[in-house]
């Protein structure tokens, strides 16, 4: 779990990555490694962006309590896709300390990192999205 | 510390420069900014290479103390860092870009020496002639190919290029891009050649050949094979005896007499303490971007504003290339795995294109990361991220396929890289500002190309095909150029076409600030070509 975020903010960090890539016969962000991925990160290059993290992840969950009454984390998948959606395009119910837009693909950016980097940064464990999209390795 | 030459900068100019004059019996030193960092500490690191910097690379300059100041095309400055848009680094270590480049190893085509008087001169642009043509720079080409190492198809390159001598390797074997590209070629009647490369697809020089790693532009190459500066002319620099290569030494400015001689280099060490050595010849070749630097930090009371800066050129026409480009969805999987990845080229539409001025050589693409192909490939329809994106890297991976090419930018003298009046880097050195953009001319060649590109992939089997327009923008990252260009007007260049600065004997450029045009192809082999030529004549008249 990435460090430093609070409970509720590492809760719906999980449901933002596993929204970014989700689970299909393949394994989705989470079981891919991405939180950790970004929790070795910020510890290293993305030090600096923790605060904003923190207070983005505190902004999906408002928005997420404003339109549907709960929390993200509890968001059914289709919800939390829609809602993701909305704030990247955004349209927004609550007010956000940084532009919405901006803050989704940054998160989207690291995901992807996560995902499709090489395992050597802590994410894509076992190089499961190589071999999903089949890119081999050779010496 | 005395000696016969400095040379700054250990990258493509730079290292033949050392080999010729060491080889020459010349004492040399080579002064490096960057590292000698070793295969390991470069890696195979997917989000910080020269590649994709995503994050502060691990090859390159330094993140911290080494920043530039880089004013947009709406006229906002900022201070970037050495991984961020704007910085245009080329990669700064032992070897400079040619340890870490993909390699392309092509000759600038006859007319890429003649734009001017070819097209004519399109208003508020600096285009001009180069001094020199390509049968003088021919034979210093087919040197760079034997003494570096080039691989490449002879037949098919005499068909563009008088060429005296073959290749001393073959091709590589074509791969699965390679086969589609050859079969919609055929089908349109075009002419197309393999691309050579700096890489070994043989034995050669006493190092292997290409193992296909699929990791080469942007990484080291894990079995020497790829040919650079660093593996072959600064080791015979230095196996001379008489050359020494000295990493994190940072040139800081060029020394005169108060005549306004050149004397020698005063640099900064690791830990900040400075030094000068003396020399009878200075020769630069940092790059366009710090070559420029360097002679505007040198000023005197002769040359106020720099050496070479009288008639206020040092640092104008800066360019590179933009990039061409068009993405093809295939029937069949086109990525086979193999590296390098770039393989077929046509040169069909690198000049002589109806109504737009130059071209660009097409080609396709280096095996492409995931990572980037996220960030590049997709077409610009399907959804950022999300089940619909995930099934679409599943699904076409293997499929999608770019063809693009390196278009030849119309110089403006407007895009520049001069000192920075505040910002100073670790050292207390002013650090490069940069401004400026290509002349909008080019854009009108690049979107001509994009369709090309287009045609070729959708006469290869591609089921849809996508681009996007180039923007006006300042490209002088890789393949930086033209900032002290050659020619024989001392009011309009900054070097001779013997690569001398006008108004002193003594000192040089031998990087691609002397391109005056940079080529509608890779510039690597022209600058290694004109730094044989410069420093044999240099030996010569020694």
């Amino acid at each position: 779990m990435a460090a430093d975020l609070t409970a509720s903010q590492s809760a719906t960090l999980r449901a933002v990555v596993d929204t970014v890539v989700p689970a299909d016969d393949d394994p989705g962000g989470v079981e891919a490694g991405v939180l950790r991925y970004l929790a070795g990160q910020f510890r290293g290059d993305l030090a600096g962006l923790l605060a904003y993290y923190g207070a983005g992840l505190d902004a999906i969950d408002a928005e997420a309590r404003e339109v549907y009454g709960a929390g993200f984390a509890l968001l059914r998948p289709g919800r939390r896709e829609a809602l993701l959606k909305a704030v990247e395009a955004g349209d927004t119910h609550t007010p956000w300390p940084f532009d919405a837009a901006t803050f989704v693909s940054t998160v989207v950016g690291h995901v992807m990192e996560g995902f499709y980097g090489d395992p050597g940064n802590g994410g894509n464990r076992d190089a499961v999205s190589w071999r999903m999209i089949r890119f081999e390795v050779r010496d | 510390m005395r000696v016969d030459a400095v040379v700054v900068g250990s990258g493509a100019g730079g290292g033949v420069a050392a080999a010729v004059l060491a080889q020459a019996g010349k004492q040399v030193l080579v002064l490096e900014r960057g590292r000698d960092v070793t295969y390991e500490e470069i890696g195979r690191d997917h989000l910080r290479n020269h590649r994709i910097a995503r994050h502060p690379h691990r090859a390159g300059t330094d993140l911290e103390g080494n920043p530039r100041v880089f004013v947009d095309v709406a006229g906002r400055e900022r201070l970037v860092r050495a991984h961020e848009p704007g910085f245009h680094g080329n990669p700064t270590l032992v070897g400079g870009g040619t340890r870490l480049y993909g390699a392309q190893a092509w000759r600038f085509l006859p007319a890429d020496f003649a734009m001017a008087s070819t097209y004519g001169v399109p208003a508020g642009s600096s285009l001009a002639d180069w001094p020199i043509g390509y049968d003088d720079l021919a034979p210093f080409y087919e040197r760079a190919e034997w003494e570096i190492g080039v691989c490449g198809d002879h037949v098919a390159s005499s068909r563009h290029w008088p060429r005296a001598k073959p290749y001393p390797m073959p091709p590589l074997p074509e791969g699965l891009q390679a086969r589609a590209l050859r079969q919609g070629a055929a089908a349109l009647g075009w002419d197309v050649l393999p691309v050579p490369l700096l890489i070994n697809s043989v034995p050669y020089a006493g190092r292997d050949g290409c193992t296909r790693c699929g990791h080469c532009v942007g990484f080291a190459c894990p079995a020497d094979a790829k040919n650079g500066s660093h593996n072959t002319v600064l080791r015979r620099a230095l196996a001379t005896g008489r050359a020494r290569l000295l990493p994190e030494a940072v040139a800081e400015r060029v020394e005169c007499d108060p005549a306004g001689r050149v004397t020698g280099v005063r640099w900064v060490d690791r830990s900040g303490a400075r030094h000068v050595v003396e020399a009878e010849v200075v020769i630069c070749a940092a790059g366009a971007i710090e070559t420029a630097r360097l002679l505007q930090n040198s000023p005197t009371r002769r040359e106020p504003y720099g050496l070479g800066n009288n008639h206020d050129q040092v640092g104008r026409h800066l360019q590179g290339h933009t990039y061409a480009w068009a993405l093809g969805e295939m029937p069949e999987p086109v990525h086979d795995g193999l590296g390098p990845g770039v393989s077929l080229a046509t040169l069909d539409f690198a000049h002589q294109n109806d109504g737009v001025v130059g071209g660009a050589m097409l080609a396709d693409e280096f095996t492409v990361l995931p990572i980037a192909f996220w960030a590049r490939n997709l077409p610009p329809d399907l959804p950022r991220w999300g089940l619909d994106n995930k099934r679409y890297m599943r699904e076409n991976y293997r499929r999608v396929m770019r063809v693009g090419g390196p278009v030849q930018e119309i110089p403006s003298p407007d895009a520049r890289a001069r000192l920075d009046r505040h910002v100073r880097d670790r050292w207390g050195i002013p650090v490069a500002r940069l401004s400026g953009t290509t002349h909008p001319e080019t854009l009108r060649t690049a979107a001509h190309l994009a369709g090309r590109a287009r045609a070729w992939l959708h006469a290869s089997g591609a089921r849809r095909t996508w681009t996007e327009p180039a923007h006006l923008a300042l490209h002088a990252g890789q393949h930086q150029s033209g900032t002290c260009r050659m020619g024989d007007d001392e009011r309009a260049s900054v070097v001779d076409r013997w690569g001398r600065v006008h108004g002193h004997d003594n000192l040089y450029v031998m990087d691609a600030s002397v391109h005056v045009t940079n080529g509608a192809l890779n510039p690597v082999l022209t600058i290694m070509a004109l730094a044989f030529r410069a420093a044999e004549r240099l030996c010569a008249d020694w």
